[in-house]
């Protein structure tokens, strides 16, 4: 099975994700480590915020990969293995809130894609990028 | 932005702001869209941004150069360096250009600090003994608040308080006074006291990163008002919106230089960012907490006029009395002084024309600033509902209730009677 990286490089929509996880130095922990469940924003989410916002994130690598950490939680965590949980704790170490009903919702965004599996962990694809606070 | 799909979907708030609340879910501002409020609160952001322009500068020089100086009697004598030093944000070399102007200091500055109000050439230490200079007692207060109401920026004060902030502090602390044995020595003794100011001035850095930030944003509103491409308040709100989320994702760090070396005691890799580390703590100590005027509260234990809990401070902008400006005990004097020497002239003729004319004029523009950061306040709402809930046009009903409950929540802050957002919906009130 491909890891997560794999599957992000080879699945349309996701090239602003990519290259925003080259750019933070974050390719080697999403492939090799794991498990991760990560909510990946598709490349609408990152064309909805303002102008100027990814451009200064790709020029600061660290805090750039601060954000993208805020996208993933360690352990793979399935739609269903969420039915119970309010929230869960992401690698940036803020909470993340989660409904999954009545639909699936991760903080203000929508899961479009949910339980792709890869062999590190399980990737759920959102409309929106999430910001901690 | 579509008021009718909300109508539609909501039924109206029944906030005692109501009014307001509903404003903000059309896009708008807490301050009322009008031509008169677009003039006051551009001239202002346009008076504010070069006294901003020192402040940023100056900050960056204390806490980058001046450091731990036991005598810091000159901390305000910035180097022409720092004068030089080109703003991340205007000129060409900008890493974002916000300004279209010049990254060096602003050229109404320059002309205040080589002539001052007495419209003459003296050395800076005469302009400095007769008081005709820019207050940056102002931005050190600032700094102070931000430093003092300690539980409002957790992620930062928790690496001030590590381990490797105190090694890296330390490093510098010794290369600082190498060859001082007495300051030495006191360090072996007090090793508390000097951390204590080394986090002081990693504030000194955090805050003149973040004015960094606001005065190119204030200077190019300004143009664009002047070029009439700025109509309205909401327009005006929205490039604040944009500009906290262009560059929110900034590096907060601070770097001391001594005999041209380089020690960093926050370095960049700490991935703290300006809109979480600097901006929101900024507003949350300064527009609405700070401390209470020492002319108008006081601060007797038995009295209990003031708040044991510092998150029920509430002695900020938002809430100040403005009338005062002028008189013995009220710190914005400082800032409205500073702003005073930079108004736009239809800003000076406005106040001619109110009030007591030019007699009261530090007031009226203390009351047009107060109205102006009640829009910068109101950008920050927005922003933060941009970024953690939905757009305002949202179509699922639920979304648009989690958007009132939030809008409610910031206006409940304004429900106590000090707050000023009553009054800056009357254009009367000056």
């Amino acid at each position: 099975m491909p890891s997560i990286v794999e599957i992000a490089v080879e699945t349309e929509g996701f090239s602003t994700l990519v290259a925003a996880v080259q750019a933070a130095g974050l390719v080697d922990v999403l492939a090799t480590g794991g498990p991760f469940t990560v909510f990946a924003p598709t490349d609408d989410a990152f064309a909805k915020l303002p102008p100027g916002t990814v451009q200064t994130l790709v020029d600061n690598p660290p805090q750039l990969a601060r954000i993208l950490k805020y996208h993933v939680v360690a352990g793979s965590w399935r739609k269903a293995d969420l039915s119970s949980t309010d929230t869960l704790t992401s690698l940036e170490s803020s909470p993340i809130p989660i409904r999954t009903e009545p639909n699936f919702e991760v903080k203000n965004s929508t899961v479009v894609a949910a339980d792709i599996e890869a062999d590190n962990g399980v990737i759920h694809v959102i409309d929106n990028v999430i910001l901690m606070g | 932005m579509t008021t009718a799909t909300l109508t539609a979907t909501l039924p109206p708030s029944t906030h005692e702001f109501s009014e307001v609340i509903h404003r903000l879910e059309a896009g708008g501002s807490m301050l009322p869209d009008t031509p008169d409020n677009l003039k006051q609160i551009i001239g202002i952001y346009k008076a504010y941004a070069v006294p901003m322009d020192f402040y940023w500068r100056d900050l960056l020089y204390i806490a980058e150069q001046v450091f731990l100086n036991p005598l810091p009697a000159f901390k305000y004598f910035i180097s022409e360096e720092y004068l030089d030093r080109p703003n991340a944000y205007a000129g060409d070399t900008a890493d974002l250009r916000i300004w279209r102007g010049e990254a060096d200091a602003h050229p109404e500055l320059r002309a205040f600090m080589e002539k001052g109000e007495v419209n003459r050439k003296l050395p800076k230490l005469l302009h400095h003994l007769w008081h005709d200079r820019v207050n940056m007692e102002f931005a050190e207060a600032c700094m102070e608040a931000m430093l003092w109401h300690e539980d409002i920026n957790p992620g930062f004060n928790a690496y001030l308080d590590s381990e490797e902030y105190k090694q890296n502090s330390d490093r510098a602390i010794r290369a600082y006074f190498k060859g001082n044995p007495a300051m030495l020595g006191l360090y072996k003794l007090f090793p508390e006291m000097f951390l204590e100011q080394v986090k002081k001035l990693s504030y000194y850095a955090n805050l003149g990163l973040f004015w960094e930030v606001m005065a190119p944003v204030f200077f190019e509103m300004s143009d664009l008002y002047d070029e009439g491409k700025m109509t309205t308040v909401p327009e005006a709100m929205e490039f604040l919106v944009n500009g906290i989320f262009a560059v929110a994702g900034r590096p907060i760090y601070h770097h001391v230089y001594i005999d041209g070396e380089c020690y960093e005691i926050i370095p960049k890799s700490q991935a703290f960012t300006w809109l979480y580390e600097a901006a929101l703590p900024y507003v949350e100590a300064v527009f609405y907490r700070t401390a209470p005027f020492r002319g108008t509260k006081s601060y007797n234990a038995q009295a209990g006029q003031i708040p044991a809990d510092q998150k029920d401070f509430h002695y900020g902008i938002l809430y100040a009395d403005v009338f005062p400006v002028g008189s013995a005990g009220i710190p914005p004097t400082l800032l409205m002084q500073d702003m005073l020497h930079f108004l736009p002239d239809y800003l000076v003729e406005e106040y001619q024309k109110h009030g007591r004319g030019e007699d009261d004029m530090l007031i009226q523009l203390g009351i047009t600033f107060q109205r102006s950061m009640y829009n910068v306040t109101s950008a920050v709402i927005q922003a933060l509902r941009t970024a953690l809930l939905y757009p305002l046009d949202d179509p699922n009903p639920e979304h648009l209730k989690a958007n009132r409950q939030f809008f409610e929540q910031q206006i409940d802050r304004f429900k106590r009677p000090e707050a000023r957002l009553r009054d800056v919906q009357d254009q009367s009130y000056r």
